[in-house]
Protein backbone atom coordinates (compact mmCIF):
# COMPACT_ATOMS: atom_id res chain seq x y z
CA UNK A 1 0.00 0.00 0.00
CA UNK A 2 1.51 3.69 -0.57
CA UNK A 3 2.22 5.94 1.99
CA UNK A 4 -0.75 8.24 2.51
CA UNK A 5 1.33 11.46 1.34
CA UNK A 6 1.87 9.63 -1.88
CA UNK A 7 -1.68 8.93 -2.07
CA UNK A 8 -2.57 12.74 -1.19
CA UNK A 9 0.02 13.86 -3.78
CA UNK A 10 -1.57 11.33 -6.74
CA UNK A 11 -5.42 12.78 -5.72
CA UNK A 12 -4.12 16.33 -5.80
CA UNK A 13 -2.39 16.16 -8.93
CA UNK A 14 -5.37 14.45 -10.66
CA UNK A 15 -7.26 17.47 -9.35
CA UNK A 16 -5.29 19.55 -10.81
CA UNK A 17 -4.53 17.74 -14.15
CA UNK A 18 -8.07 16.10 -15.22
CA UNK A 19 -9.87 18.05 -17.58
CA UNK A 20 -13.43 17.07 -15.50
CA UNK A 21 -11.54 19.28 -12.55
CA UNK A 22 -8.54 21.66 -13.29
CA UNK A 23 -8.59 22.28 -9.93
CA UNK A 24 -5.61 23.90 -7.87
CA UNK A 25 -7.15 24.95 -4.78
CA UNK A 26 -9.02 21.69 -3.19
CA UNK A 27 -6.73 20.53 -0.20
CA UNK A 28 -6.62 16.23 0.00
CA UNK A 29 -5.67 14.79 3.25
CA UNK A 30 -5.38 11.23 3.75
CA UNK A 31 -5.83 9.54 7.11
CA UNK A 32 -5.06 5.79 6.86
CA UNK A 33 -8.16 4.32 4.50
CA UNK A 34 -9.89 8.02 4.59
CA UNK A 35 -9.44 10.57 1.98
CA UNK A 36 -10.71 14.21 3.30
CA UNK A 37 -11.28 16.67 0.62
CA UNK A 38 -11.31 20.47 1.90
CA UNK A 39 -11.73 23.59 0.12
CA UNK A 40 -14.69 26.02 -1.75
CA UNK A 41 -16.05 25.44 -5.15
CA UNK A 42 -18.52 27.89 -7.30
CA UNK A 43 -21.29 25.09 -8.38
CA UNK A 44 -22.61 21.61 -6.79
CA UNK A 45 -21.51 19.69 -9.99
CA UNK A 46 -18.42 20.75 -9.38
CA UNK A 47 -18.14 19.35 -6.04
CA UNK A 48 -19.21 16.28 -6.91
CA UNK A 49 -16.93 15.95 -10.00
CA UNK A 50 -13.94 16.67 -7.76
CA UNK A 51 -15.23 13.50 -5.60
CA UNK A 52 -15.14 11.39 -8.89
CA UNK A 53 -11.90 12.68 -10.02
CA UNK A 54 -10.22 11.92 -6.38
CA UNK A 55 -12.12 8.13 -6.02
CA UNK A 56 -10.57 6.99 -9.31
CA UNK A 57 -7.33 8.72 -8.18
CA UNK A 58 -7.25 6.55 -4.80
CA UNK A 59 -9.64 3.59 -5.49
CA UNK A 60 -10.68 1.38 -2.46
CA UNK A 61 -10.08 4.72 -0.05
CA UNK A 62 -13.06 5.99 0.99
CA UNK A 63 -13.55 9.60 0.08
CA UNK A 64 -15.26 12.34 2.81
CA UNK A 65 -16.25 15.29 0.83
CA UNK A 66 -16.31 18.18 2.79
CA UNK A 67 -15.99 21.10 0.18
CA UNK A 68 -18.23 23.92 1.08
CA UNK A 69 -19.81 26.45 -2.21
CA UNK A 70 -18.47 29.52 -2.51
CA UNK A 71 -21.21 32.11 -1.65
CA UNK A 72 -21.31 35.09 -4.16
CA UNK A 73 -23.00 37.79 -2.11
CA UNK A 74 -24.07 41.36 -3.27
CA UNK A 75 -21.56 44.09 -3.27
CA UNK A 76 -20.63 45.74 0.42
CA UNK A 77 -19.55 48.94 1.37
CA UNK A 78 -16.98 50.65 -0.70
CA UNK A 79 -13.17 51.23 0.43
CA UNK A 80 -11.70 54.52 0.26
CA UNK A 81 -8.11 54.61 -0.15
CA UNK B 1 -14.38 66.75 -4.78
CA UNK B 2 -14.73 64.29 -7.43
CA UNK B 3 -14.34 60.56 -6.62
CA UNK B 4 -12.63 57.53 -9.19
CA UNK B 5 -14.49 54.48 -8.34
CA UNK B 6 -12.85 51.30 -9.28
CA UNK B 7 -14.92 48.07 -9.15
CA UNK B 8 -12.30 44.80 -9.42
CA UNK B 9 -12.78 41.54 -9.14
CA UNK B 10 -10.96 38.43 -10.67
CA UNK B 11 -11.04 34.32 -10.44
CA UNK B 12 -14.66 34.46 -12.33
CA UNK B 13 -14.04 31.02 -13.36
CA UNK B 14 -16.47 30.92 -15.99
CA UNK B 15 -17.82 27.74 -17.93
CA UNK B 16 -20.63 26.26 -19.31
CA UNK B 17 -22.57 25.39 -16.79
CA UNK B 18 -21.72 29.09 -14.59
CA UNK B 19 -23.34 30.83 -18.00
CA UNK B 20 -26.04 33.85 -16.84
CA UNK B 21 -25.30 33.45 -13.36
CA UNK B 22 -22.68 36.50 -12.93
CA UNK B 23 -23.88 38.84 -15.13
CA UNK B 24 -26.63 39.54 -13.00
CA UNK B 25 -24.88 39.89 -10.52
CA UNK B 26 -23.74 43.05 -12.05
CA UNK B 27 -26.81 44.79 -12.37
CA UNK B 28 -26.62 48.13 -11.48
CA UNK B 29 -22.77 48.45 -11.08
CA UNK B 30 -22.99 51.48 -13.23
CA UNK B 31 -24.39 53.35 -9.93
CA UNK B 32 -21.71 51.97 -7.98
CA UNK B 33 -18.77 51.92 -10.30
CA UNK B 34 -16.96 54.20 -12.69
CA UNK B 35 -15.12 51.23 -14.55
CA UNK B 36 -14.75 47.34 -13.71
CA UNK B 37 -11.40 45.66 -13.37
CA UNK B 38 -11.22 42.11 -14.11
CA UNK B 39 -7.92 40.17 -12.85
CA UNK B 40 -7.74 37.01 -14.77
CA UNK B 41 -8.65 33.04 -14.77
CA UNK B 42 -11.62 34.29 -16.65
CA UNK B 43 -12.19 30.46 -17.40
CA UNK B 44 -11.81 27.23 -15.92
CA UNK B 45 -9.39 25.33 -18.88
CA UNK B 46 -8.88 28.17 -21.22
CA UNK B 47 -10.85 27.26 -23.54
CA UNK B 48 -12.38 29.27 -26.72
CA UNK B 49 -16.26 28.20 -25.66
CA UNK B 50 -15.46 29.09 -22.39
CA UNK B 51 -13.92 32.53 -23.36
CA UNK B 52 -17.40 33.07 -25.47
CA UNK B 53 -18.96 32.36 -21.97
CA UNK B 54 -16.82 34.95 -19.91
CA UNK B 55 -17.29 37.53 -23.41
CA UNK B 56 -21.39 37.16 -22.89
CA UNK B 57 -21.57 37.84 -19.13
CA UNK B 58 -19.18 40.98 -19.63
CA UNK B 59 -20.52 42.46 -23.25
CA UNK B 60 -22.88 45.68 -23.60
CA UNK B 61 -21.63 46.82 -19.48
CA UNK B 62 -22.91 50.21 -18.94
CA UNK B 63 -19.21 51.09 -17.84
CA UNK B 64 -15.78 50.15 -19.23
CA UNK B 65 -14.14 46.81 -18.45
CA UNK B 66 -10.75 46.27 -18.44
CA UNK B 67 -9.13 42.98 -17.99
CA UNK B 68 -6.19 40.70 -17.40
CA UNK B 69 -5.51 36.55 -18.18
CA UNK B 70 -4.88 34.50 -15.87
CA UNK B 71 -3.05 31.25 -15.52
CA UNK B 72 -6.30 28.95 -16.02
CA UNK B 73 -6.64 31.18 -19.28
CA UNK B 74 -3.26 29.75 -20.67
CA UNK B 75 -4.08 25.91 -20.34
CA UNK B 76 -5.37 25.42 -23.51
CA UNK B 77 -2.85 27.44 -25.29
CA UNK B 78 -6.23 29.85 -26.72
CA UNK B 79 -5.03 32.65 -25.14
CA UNK B 80 -4.82 34.88 -28.15
CA UNK B 81 -8.10 33.62 -29.25
CA UNK B 82 -9.61 33.89 -25.99
CA UNK B 83 -8.00 37.87 -25.82
CA UNK B 84 -9.57 38.28 -29.20
CA UNK B 85 -12.88 36.99 -28.04
CA UNK B 86 -13.23 39.43 -24.88
CA UNK B 87 -12.08 42.21 -27.23
CA UNK B 88 -14.97 42.18 -29.61
CA UNK B 89 -16.88 42.05 -26.63
CA UNK B 90 -15.55 45.67 -25.69
CA UNK B 91 -13.11 44.08 -23.18
CA UNK B 92 -10.18 46.21 -23.26
CA UNK B 93 -7.42 43.00 -22.34
CA UNK B 94 -4.25 44.35 -20.87
CA UNK B 95 -1.06 42.30 -22.19
CA UNK B 96 1.88 44.09 -20.37
CA UNK B 97 0.82 47.61 -21.71
CA UNK B 98 -1.32 50.57 -20.73
CA UNK B 99 -4.68 51.55 -21.16
CA UNK B 100 -5.66 55.53 -20.00
CA UNK B 101 -9.28 56.63 -19.81
CA UNK B 102 -11.44 59.93 -18.05
CA UNK B 103 -13.22 59.36 -15.80
CA UNK B 104 -15.26 62.06 -13.73
CA UNK B 105 -13.23 64.66 -14.56
CA UNK B 106 -9.51 62.28 -13.61
CA UNK B 107 -7.77 60.13 -15.99
CA UNK B 108 -6.90 57.12 -15.26
CA UNK B 109 -4.27 54.29 -15.84
CA UNK B 110 -4.70 50.86 -16.06
CA UNK B 111 -1.50 49.16 -16.72
CA UNK B 112 -2.08 44.83 -16.84
CA UNK B 113 -0.79 41.56 -17.41
CA UNK B 114 -0.88 38.55 -15.54
CA UNK B 115 2.37 38.85 -14.17
CA UNK B 116 3.90 35.57 -13.36
CA UNK B 117 5.85 33.31 -10.07
CA UNK B 118 9.05 33.27 -8.42
CA UNK B 119 8.76 34.07 -4.79
CA UNK B 120 9.42 36.71 -2.86
CA UNK B 121 12.47 38.49 -1.36
CA UNK B 122 14.86 36.71 0.20
CA UNK B 123 12.88 32.96 -0.48
CA UNK B 124 12.53 33.16 -4.00
CA UNK B 125 13.99 31.37 -7.56
CA UNK B 126 16.96 33.36 -9.51
CA UNK B 127 18.26 33.56 -13.10
CA UNK B 128 21.16 30.54 -11.79
CA UNK B 129 21.04 26.85 -12.81
CA UNK B 130 19.02 25.11 -15.26
CA UNK B 131 17.54 26.59 -18.31
CA UNK B 132 14.28 25.53 -16.69
CA UNK B 133 14.80 27.98 -13.88
CA UNK B 134 16.22 30.72 -15.82
CA UNK B 135 13.43 30.12 -17.93
CA UNK B 136 10.69 30.34 -15.13
CA UNK B 137 12.17 33.33 -13.36
CA UNK B 138 13.45 35.49 -17.19
CA UNK B 139 9.54 35.25 -17.43
CA UNK B 140 8.46 37.53 -14.42
CA UNK B 141 11.33 39.84 -14.89
CA UNK B 142 10.47 40.54 -18.08
CA UNK B 143 6.94 40.90 -17.39
CA UNK B 144 7.96 43.39 -14.64
CA UNK B 145 10.27 45.49 -16.92
CA UNK B 146 7.29 45.55 -18.88
CA UNK B 147 5.07 47.21 -16.14
CA UNK B 148 8.09 49.50 -15.08
CA UNK B 149 8.19 50.50 -18.91
CA UNK B 150 4.83 51.02 -19.49
CA UNK B 151 4.09 52.48 -15.77
CA UNK B 152 7.03 55.45 -16.61
CA UNK B 153 4.71 56.13 -19.90
CA UNK B 154 1.70 56.87 -17.52
CA UNK B 155 0.93 60.52 -16.99
CA UNK B 156 -2.65 60.36 -15.04
CA UNK B 157 -4.33 61.34 -11.94
CA UNK B 158 -4.65 57.96 -11.05
CA UNK B 159 -2.29 54.78 -11.22
CA UNK B 160 -3.59 51.28 -10.97
CA UNK B 161 -1.41 47.99 -11.75
CA UNK B 162 -3.73 45.38 -12.82
CA UNK B 163 -2.27 41.82 -12.70
CA UNK B 164 -3.36 37.81 -12.04
CA UNK B 165 -0.34 37.22 -9.79
CA UNK B 166 0.14 38.34 -6.41
CA UNK B 167 3.20 41.33 -6.31
CA UNK B 168 3.11 40.94 -2.32
CA UNK B 169 3.07 37.78 0.63
CA UNK B 170 0.47 40.12 2.40
CA UNK B 171 -2.47 38.87 0.11
CA UNK B 172 -1.33 35.28 0.08
CA UNK B 173 -2.10 34.91 4.38
CA UNK B 174 -3.96 31.73 4.14
CA UNK B 175 -2.46 29.59 1.53
CA UNK B 176 0.83 27.39 2.59
CA UNK B 177 3.77 29.05 2.31
CA UNK B 178 5.03 26.62 0.35
CA UNK B 179 3.71 27.77 -3.00
CA UNK B 180 4.24 31.22 -2.60
CA UNK B 181 6.87 31.17 -5.28
CA UNK B 182 3.90 29.90 -7.33
CA UNK B 183 1.51 32.65 -6.69
CA UNK B 184 3.72 35.53 -7.27
CA UNK B 185 6.43 37.64 -7.61
CA UNK B 186 8.39 40.67 -5.47
CA UNK B 187 9.33 41.30 -8.83
CA UNK B 188 6.06 42.83 -9.91
CA UNK B 189 6.03 45.36 -6.43
CA UNK B 190 9.54 46.57 -7.08
CA UNK B 191 8.79 47.67 -10.75
CA UNK B 192 5.40 49.69 -9.43
CA UNK B 193 7.34 51.30 -6.38
CA UNK B 194 10.02 52.21 -8.69
CA UNK B 195 7.56 53.88 -11.02
CA UNK B 196 4.46 55.08 -8.49
CA UNK B 197 1.37 53.81 -8.69
CA UNK B 198 -2.43 54.30 -6.34
CA UNK B 199 -3.18 50.59 -6.20
CA UNK B 200 -2.39 47.13 -7.56
CA UNK B 201 -5.21 44.68 -7.54
CA UNK B 202 -4.60 40.68 -8.35
CA UNK B 203 -5.98 37.62 -7.73
CA UNK B 204 -4.99 34.11 -7.74
CA UNK B 205 -4.41 33.24 -3.83
CA UNK B 206 -8.38 31.97 -3.69
CA UNK B 207 -7.50 31.54 0.02
CA UNK B 208 -5.57 34.32 0.56
CA UNK B 209 -6.63 37.94 2.13
CA UNK B 210 -8.05 41.10 1.19
CA UNK B 211 -5.96 43.51 1.94
CA UNK B 212 -1.69 44.36 1.62
CA UNK B 213 0.66 47.11 0.94
CA UNK B 214 3.70 46.83 -0.92
CA UNK B 215 7.39 47.49 0.42
CA UNK B 216 6.94 50.90 -1.13
CA UNK B 217 3.75 51.94 0.28
CA UNK B 218 0.98 51.34 -2.49
CA UNK B 219 -1.98 49.17 -1.55
CA UNK B 220 -2.33 46.06 -2.44
CA UNK B 221 -5.80 44.06 -3.37
CA UNK B 222 -6.64 40.38 -3.78
CA UNK B 223 -9.89 40.46 -5.18
CA UNK B 224 -10.54 36.69 -6.34
CA UNK B 225 -14.71 35.60 -5.74
CA UNK B 226 -13.08 33.53 -3.04
CA UNK B 227 -11.28 35.66 -1.05
CA UNK B 228 -13.97 39.17 -1.73
CA UNK B 229 -17.03 36.69 -0.92
CA UNK B 230 -18.67 38.94 -3.64
CA UNK B 231 -19.28 39.96 -7.54
CA UNK B 232 -16.90 42.68 -7.55
CA UNK B 233 -16.08 44.96 -4.87
CA UNK B 234 -15.15 48.87 -5.50
CA UNK B 235 -12.21 50.91 -4.26
CA UNK B 236 -12.81 54.78 -4.06
CA UNK B 237 -10.06 57.30 -4.80
CA UNK B 238 -10.11 61.05 -4.82
CA UNK B 239 -10.01 63.36 -7.73
CA UNK B 240 -6.97 64.93 -8.70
Amino acid sequence: MDAPHYVAARVQRALAEDERTVELGIRVDVRGSQIFLRGRVSAPERRLLIEDVAREAAPGLSVHNEITLVEVREPGEEEHL
Amino acid sequence: MTQTRIAAVADIHMGEDLRGHFRPKLHGIEHRADVLLVGGDLTRHGTVAEGRVVADELRDLPIPVIAVLGNHDYHSDAEQAITSIMRDAGVTVLDDEATVMSLNGATLGVVGGKGFGGGFAGKCASEFGEPETKAFVRHTRQIADRWRQALHGLDTDHRIVLSHYSPVKDTLMGEPTEIYPFLGSYLLAEAADEEGADLIVHGHAHLGTEKGLTPGGIQVRNVAVPVIGSAYTVYCMNGA
